[in-house]
């Protein structure tokens, strides 16, 4: 059996695919604020090293793979946050732990968002993120922007989405050529804390992206139908997916964009 | 009301249940403008589909109609609005069942 490390664990889609995985007999390490068998700050580049040396102390001889799934919803109100634990948060333990993959032939499974495609983030934080990467300087350019507004929030979510599933395809081709895939899925909106504590106006933009496989039912999608495709991803029956970026999200995407095929 | 008519009537409320129940099961609805706009074109089949599409469009505000005109029995004029992005388009009705429902609808640029 394998060992698996996840990032936001011990809630929704994180704690779903702890629940599979470990039914599935492997070996799961949470890395989470709260409840985590690593508890650190993923936000804070200190957290982010505390959990990474903790993996290599308690796993030296690698990973089987590494779920980086911890962030936070644009309605969360805080610009700085969404950008440290989404962008940050994530590619530092991928970056981190790449060298424990590389040991097993492991694999990274990324959470990104179906919203990427969506055209409502902010391309030229995306663009820094990618291209700059200067964690302290983004945090100081969003710091005089109004995250208590909805869309601002959400722009910027969407922005650490799109760079995040974008950071996946540019070290897709390097990770497989040293035996590491990597992939990322697309969810649509699920029920989860983060979107039971959402405000009324956030609930309505929840439901003005309609889910067709959950046509008539004014409901969110289960988290297991995203953990259980995060679980295939990290598995070897998907040893020839790279580099892809899978919606799951009942067809939303799908709907609004009919016409991307690729 | 011809179906024309209620298309018309449908989208400058944004009321898109109206809009959905106008078209067949299988109904297809192929809009050609957003080639104009930094968007793909649309190409929706099925009542149920074209409802919830245009639930989204109208609800963030990413598409509307301003100034229709009912040019014939089967074609309107309108300004279509893509976030605020405008093209002139005219929308065809170009297949009807025999329950009035509407199987096939063009819009193109104008």
């Amino acid at each position: 059996m394998g060992v698996y490390a996840i990032t936001g664990g011990s809630s929704g889609i994180g704690a779903k695919t702890v629940e599979l995985l470990k039914e599935a007999g492997h070996e799961v390490i949470n890395i989470d604020l709260k409840d985590g068998d690593i508890c650190v700050n993923l936000a804070s580049p200190e957290g982010r090293q505390q959990a990474v040396e903790e993996l290599h102390r308690m796993h030296p001889e690698g990973l089987d793979g590494m779920i980086c799934n911890a962030g936070v919803s644009g309605a969360c109100g805080n610009l700085k946050l969404i950008i440290s634990l989404n962008y940050f948060g994530t590619v530092a333990l991928a970056r981190g732990v790449y060298d424990l993959l590389e040991k097993k032939h492991g694999n990274c499974v990324v959470t990104a968002s179906n919203t990427i495609s969506q055209g409502a983030g902010r391309m030229d934080v995306a663009d820094l993120l990618n291209n700059i990467g200067d964690e302290q300087r983004i945090l100081n350019l969003v710091d005089s922007w109004d995250g208590s507004n909805l869309s601002v929030g959400n722009s910027i979510y969407v922005a650490t989405k799109y760079a995040l599933a974008r950071w996946v395809r540019r070290h897709s081709a390097s990770f497989a050529a040293n035996g590491v895939r990597i992939n990322a899925v697309a969810p649509g909106n699920v029920n989860t804390a983060m979107t039971a504590t959402m405000s009324t106006n956030a609930k309505m933009a929840l439901n003005a992206l309609p889910i067709p496989t959950k046509y008539g039912q004014e409901t969110l999608m289960d988290p297991e139908e995203i953990a259980s495709v995060i679980v295939f991803l990290a598995s070897p029956a998907s040893c020839g997916v790279n580099g892809n970026i899978m919606f799951v999200d009942g067809g939303t995407d799908a709907l609004l964009n009919t016409e991307k095929v690729y | 009301m011809r179906p024309i008519e209620r298309y018309v009537e449908a989208m400058e409320n944004k009321d898109f249940t109206a809009l959905g129940e106008l078209f067949t099961k299988n109904g297809h609805l192929c809009d050609y403008c957003p080639n104009g706009t930094a968007q793909h074109e649309y190409h929706l089949y099925g009542k149920e589909a074209i409802a919830m599409f245009f639930r989204n469009k109208f609800s963030f505000r990413q598409y509307s109609i301003l100034e229709a005109a009912i040019a014939n029995d089967t074609q309107a004029e309108f300004i279509a609005s893509f976030g605020g992005f405008h093209v002139m388009a005219i929308a065809t009705v170009q297949k009807v069942s025999e329950d009035g429902l509407i199987e096939r609808m063009t819009v193109r640029p104008k």
